[in-house]
């Protein structure tokens, strides 16, 4: 066998090894990928089950009756009442440029500071 | 141009490469003929050679690369993972595969949970007198004879038990009992139970849609995961069915309804009918809590057919805002005697009809009118069809008369409502047409409908109508549903009940429909109460003004804050307020 044909023919089994053993590597590093794929699908299947049941749950907990006891309880929060809303300008501060109405200024013992005192508080 | 191709005689003595008999002679290009056979096998040994090494030179290039990418770090592979795009590589299964209903604040009002049924492979099963009694043990909520029914029969898939929890689940694994197995399923859940119960319906064991909204959209609901949107609210729906309760008991009624609608756009945002039921629980339900009177009860609705009876008088032009009709004596129309039952009231314009809530007034409006135009008109408002783009089956088609019996008799009863039924659903419908400007919109529960609206009456018809409905809450019938700054607009109606063809005269339905605030409407209400009963509060009476009125009134000073609607209140007052409120604090 001539030095060429020795050295072609190693070339062709290094090559042919290389492959070989990149491709079982490949095969079986791609078999891990899969499992651990098919794992992330069933956990992600899992955890849509249970967010499933905990919106479900959280709904429950958000039953209007539920939130008015509790905001009675615990804040003593009733429903608003239509007279409770009403418009900026009845207000003796105005929040959008910090100051107090003239009629306010005007009163030494006026509402500012009980105003000021409140949004501070807020 | 063209070759002259030629085959060499073969002698077989001689090895001849492939293509090394065929000669080309290119006698037409070249004016000297020639032939390549002397060349031949190194042509083809350095061809071979080439081609040998383009194959190794690629062969070295993938072993190159493999090799990098499998014992290197050539590719990270968490990487690759996070720029996966294609979400076919998640093949996860949804184990819910209806999907969840949504207010229109997005909280869930109907979702799925997966659960698993029990079922048995008897065949499998040799002692079934022994598992029963296990069974019975986990299960104590059935019976061991009927475990043992089901056991003893033969087959391979006998339903034991369905939607079993978690806990129910591990019980009987840990029994360990070969036969028994466990199938895969969803079960629906109604977190808020009976509040939407008319508005949803329910599913059956199958989880297919079998009234209300999971039977009308049971296609969407299972053909994608997505939430489906509704226009309804949670907060105001809960507030609104906790008035028609309250009402019901006060007033001893065999029921109420009620519907909130946007007329600007005929979503509703609420709908009830009570008695309801909860639709969590598998059980046979009686016949009237079932009854979604709100879409699906026909009545006569008395009064509240003035409003239509008064726009489509404005709106034909025969009758002004000025005319004044005596309502002092009763009025004869063949053997029809039309009478006030309030008394006589003198000389009344539309408005007084409205406000004194006058058959005679109304009558006369109509014969200035006639029926054909008034049929006319009530057939644009849709009273003479079901509302089948509105999506619930539930719902009825009102009793309207067919030409030939509508003559002069029923043209007078109608104008004050008497001789058309129609549903709640109807009457707000055309409600918020004649007060919203003009535009009859279709009703729906979806936030993405798109249903077209048309005009029923004419902007200026419209701007009158809510000035003459005005004046029933100030100083009409609707008085005790004026709630301050909120510039309450309705009318008022009570119509005795028809019970087997015959007027119940001792039996009422009694109607308030609204709209606030006056300057630009944006929602409607109507409630309807059946069969109130009179009580020492109400000094006898069972009339509208005494029962669906003041319920209306609560509704509106609960809901209307929430639906931020602008309360139009004198700023002096609001003044005073917030002063007396400060100067408490200090």
């Amino acid at each position: 066998m001539g030095k060429f044909k020795m050295t072609m023919f190693g070339l062709w089994l290094t090559l042919t090894l290389m492959v070989a053993l990149g491709s079982s590597v490949l095969k079986n590093r791609v078999q891990v990928l899969e499992r651990k794929l098919a794992t992330i699908n069933s956990n992600i299947q899992d955890d849509i089950a249970q967010i499933h049941v905990l919106k479900a749950e959280w709904s429950h907990y958000n039953t209007p009756d539920r939130l008015r006891k509790l905001a009675y309880e615990q804040l003593s929060l009733e429903n608003a009442k239509p007279e409770q809303i009403i418009n900026y300008s009845a207000l003796h501060f105005n929040y959008e440029d910090g100051r107090t109405s003239s009629a306010v200024r005007s009163d030494k013992k006026g509402l500012t500071t009980l105003v000021k005192a409140e949004v501070k508080k807020n | 141009m063209g070759f002259n191709v030629s085959f060499s005689k073969r002698n077989n003595e001689n090895f001849y490469l492939p293509g090394q008999e065929i000669k080309i002679s290119r006698g037409t290009i070249s004016s000297k003929n020639y032939t390549t056979e002397s060349d031949n096998v190194m042509t083809c040994r350095t061809r071979t050679i080439v081609t040998l090494c383009f194959f190794a030179l690629a062969y070295l290039i993938l072993g190159i690369r493999v090799s990098y990418v499998c014992l290197g770090k050539g590719i990270n592979i968490d990487a690759a993972i996070s720029e996966v795009t294609d979400k076919d590589v998640f093949r996860f299964r949804n184990p819910v595969k209806r999907a969840d209903i949504l207010d229109r604040n997005g909280e869930i009002i109907a979702t799925s949970l997966p659960t698993v049924n029990l079922y048995a492979n008897t065949k499998q099963i040799k002692n079934p007198q022994d598992v029963a009694e296990k069974l019975n043990y986990v299960f104590p909520d059935i019976s061991y004879e009927e475990f043992e029914k089901k056991l003893s029969r033969r087959g391979a898939f006998i339903y034991l038990k369905r939607n079993l929890s978690p806990a129910q689940q591990m019980q009987v694994n840990n029994l360990g009992i070969p036969g028994l197995e466990f199938e895969n399923c969803e079960t629906r859940i109604y977190p808020h139970k009976n509040l939407f119960a008319h508005v949803l319906g329910k599913t059956n064991v199958d989880n297919e849609g079998i009234s209300g909204l999971e039977k009308y959209m049971n296609e969407r609901l299972t053909s994608s995961t997505k939430p489906l949107h509704l226009t309804v609210d949670l907060g105001i729906q809960n507030k609104i069915r906790d008035e028609l309760i309250a009402g019901v008991k006060q007033f001893n009624a065999e029921g109420a309804a009620a519907i909130l609608m946007n007329v600007k756009n005929g979503q509703v945002v609420s709908l009830i009918s009570v008695p309801d039921y909860d639709p969590n629980e598998n059980v046979k339900v009686a016949e009237r809590p079932m009854f979604n009177f709100a879409t699906k009860g026909i009545y006569e609705a008395g009064s509240v057919f003035k409003v239509f009876n008064t726009a489509l008088s404005l709106e034909s032009g025969k009758v002004k805002v000025t005319d004044r009709f005596d309502t002092s004596h009763p009025v004869y129309y063949g053997r029809l005697r039309v009478t006030d039952p309030h008394g006589s009231h003198g000389r009344l314009t539309p408005e007084d009809i409205l406000v004194e809530s006058s058959n005679i007034g109304s009558s006369l409006e109509i014969s200035l009118v006639g029926k054909k135009f008034q049929r006319k008109f009530l057939q644009s408002i849709n009273m003479d069809k079901a509302l089948d783009e509105f999506e619930l089956p539930e719902i009825a088609k009102p009793q309207f008369l067919s030409e030939s019996r509508w003559g002069e008799v029923s043209m007078v009863t109608i104008s004050y409502g008497y001789g058309i039924s129609s549903t709640p659903l109807h009457i707000i419908s055309a409600f918020s047409a004649v007060v919203n400007g003009g535009l009859y919109r279709q009703p729906t529960l979806l936030e993405d409908s798109k249903h077209k609206s048309k005009r029923v009456v004419s902007q200026q018809t419209s701007e009158s109508m809510r000035a003459l409905l005005r004046a029933v809450v100030v100083r009409g019938t609707g008085k005790r549903a004026n709630v301050d700054g909120y510039q309450v607009i309705g009318k008022t109606g009570t119509a005795d009940k028809l019970e087997n063809g015959r007027y119940n005269h001792k039996k009422s339905i009694s109607t308030f429909i609204s709209a606030f605030p006056e300057s630009d409407p944006k929602y409607a209400l109507i409630v309807v109460m059946d069969d109130p009963k009179a009580s020492k509060e109400t000094y006898g009476y069972t009339t509208a003004g005494w029962n669906a009125v003041p319920i209306s009134k609560n509704i509106i000073s609960a809901v209307a804050p929430q639906l931020n609607v602008k309360a139009d209140f004198d700023i002096e007052k609001q003044k005073s307020i917030v002063d007396a409120a400060y100067k408490a604090k200090k």
